[in-house]
């Protein structure tokens, strides 16, 4: 799918020519539906990198990677193991996603200080999961379809200035279907630059 | 251009592995104490009031990597033995001498595995005669039953183990002394005099139906 969007972008080039834009933010991201019944604590550590490569003076089309690190630590509590078997002790969830998408963004408002954007993107979750009874561990990874729509608007540095502040929020689908959890869906906050390339 | 890119694919990607470095490690943000874990399984079909006295070893057996290693009493084992006594004389069981005819028997071991993998419960148990000889409960010539699994967890440290062992019913049960309650606690500093009587206690809290 990136390939195929990089090669419209190519064919729009010859009617268009700006700048490829590289685009850094910091993202917070907070677990939603039934991700929150593992962990609901937000990712405070997490961001997102990419480029954009122009369609249109509005359309960019591209590709970004991403990471997030949950994290939660529940309290002591005796958990049954099956017919009289229990173990007691304290719970930690820890999950790690590095979605790999193939994005488009479209500026809605070609001028003005403030410039909003909505944007999708479509790829590859890789998931670390590891749940911990104690210290002892039980890791596994795994890969999975996921999607991303996210809004926000840029805020040029000048009138003349292709570099801009990015902020906006975005939705997450990523569904999971391993280790008794169905999806791993999380809503983004992000705050970043985004950055011509000559 | 071409060289700006690759500049900043690089550093994406060193971006996402330098983040990963920092990823918060669950194990390090453990006390001591959260560390441990506390298994128990039983027979869910013994009638644990229908005993009323028991005998317990007074010493250890030493497993080290599936392997004999003697048997020991030293200042955590004397806590340990003192505390699995204390508990079961709360729960209304008769501590008796081991010639006295004791309804059940137990056992305290100390079990170490020094290599990392997956623990198999199995194995301990297969060497479990020669660890705690039937005779030694005055049944010369009998077996063991070979107990329940206990869930598969990646071992790290030590493990004390208990086991109650059925006397009352040996001979109904096929001259076998079968486990019919196991506890074992795993995880840092299991072996610290000052944690014993936490770790006993904790796999007796656990064990509302241990009780005459």
């Amino acid at each position: 799918m990136a390939f195929l969007l990089l090669a419209v972008g190519t064919a729009a080039q010859a009617q268009y020519r700006s700048d490829l834009q590289f685009n850094v933010n910091y993202n917070v991201n907070i677990p939603s539906g039934s991700f929150r019944n593992f962990i609901s604590n937000p990712a405070w550590k997490g961001f997102t990198a990419g480029l954009a490569y122009p369609v249109t003076s509005q359309l960019r089309v591209g590709l970004s990677v991403g990471y997030n690190d949950y994290y939660q630590k529940y309290p002591r509590q005796v958990y049954s193991e099956g017919a009289g078997s229990d173990v007691s002790a304290v719970l930690s969830n820890s999950v790690q996603q590095i979605p790999l998408l193939a994005t488009a963004d479209y500026t809605l408002l070609k001028k003005g200080i403030i410039r909003p954007y909505v944007g999708a993107g479509a790829g590859v979750n890789f998931v670390s999961f590891d749940q911990y009874l104690g210290e002892f561990d039980n890791p596994q990874s795994s890969a999975h379809f996921a999607l991303r729509g996210e809004a926000g608007i840029l805020i040029p540095l000048s009138s003349y200035s292709a570099t801009a502040i990015r902020i906006g929020g975005s939705y997450n689908y990523a569904p999971y279907n391993r280790d008794g959890i169905s999806r791993l869906d999380n809503w983004g906050i992000h705050a970043g630059v985004s950055i011509p390339i000559r | 251009m071409n060289g700006t890119i690759i500049r900043l694919t690089v550093g994406a990607l060193l971006g996402v592995t330098l983040f990963g470095s920092c990823k918060k490690d669950p194990a390090n943000n453990l006390t001591n104490d959260e560390s441990r874990i506390y298994i128990t399984n039983h027979d869910t079909t013994a009638n644990f009031s229908s005993y009323s006295t028991f005998s317990i070893a007074d010493s250890v057996a030493v497993i080290q990597d599936n392997q004999f290693a003697g048997r020991q009493k030293n200042g955590f084992d004397s806590l340990a033995i003192d505390a699995v006594t204390q508990l079961m004389q709360q729960r209304g069981y008769q501590k008796v001498g081991a010639k006295d005819n004791p309804n059940l028997a137990i056992d305290v071991s100390r079990i170490y595995n020094t290599s990392t993998g997956v623990f198999s419960y199995g194995d301990y148990w297969d060497y479990y005669g020669g660890y705690w000889d039937p005779y030694y409960w005055g049944y010369p010539g009998y077996g063991y039953y070979d107990p329940f699994a206990v869930g598969v967890y990646t071992i790290q440290t030590g493990a004390l183990e208990i086991d109650l062992l059925d006397l009352k019913n040996a001979t109904a049960n096929g001259n076998k002394l079968k486990a019919i309650w196991t506890g074992m606690a795993r995880g840092e500093q299991v072996f610290n005099t000052a944690n014993v009587s936490n770790e006993v206690t904790a796999l007796f809290e656990q064990s509302a139906y241990l009780k005459k």
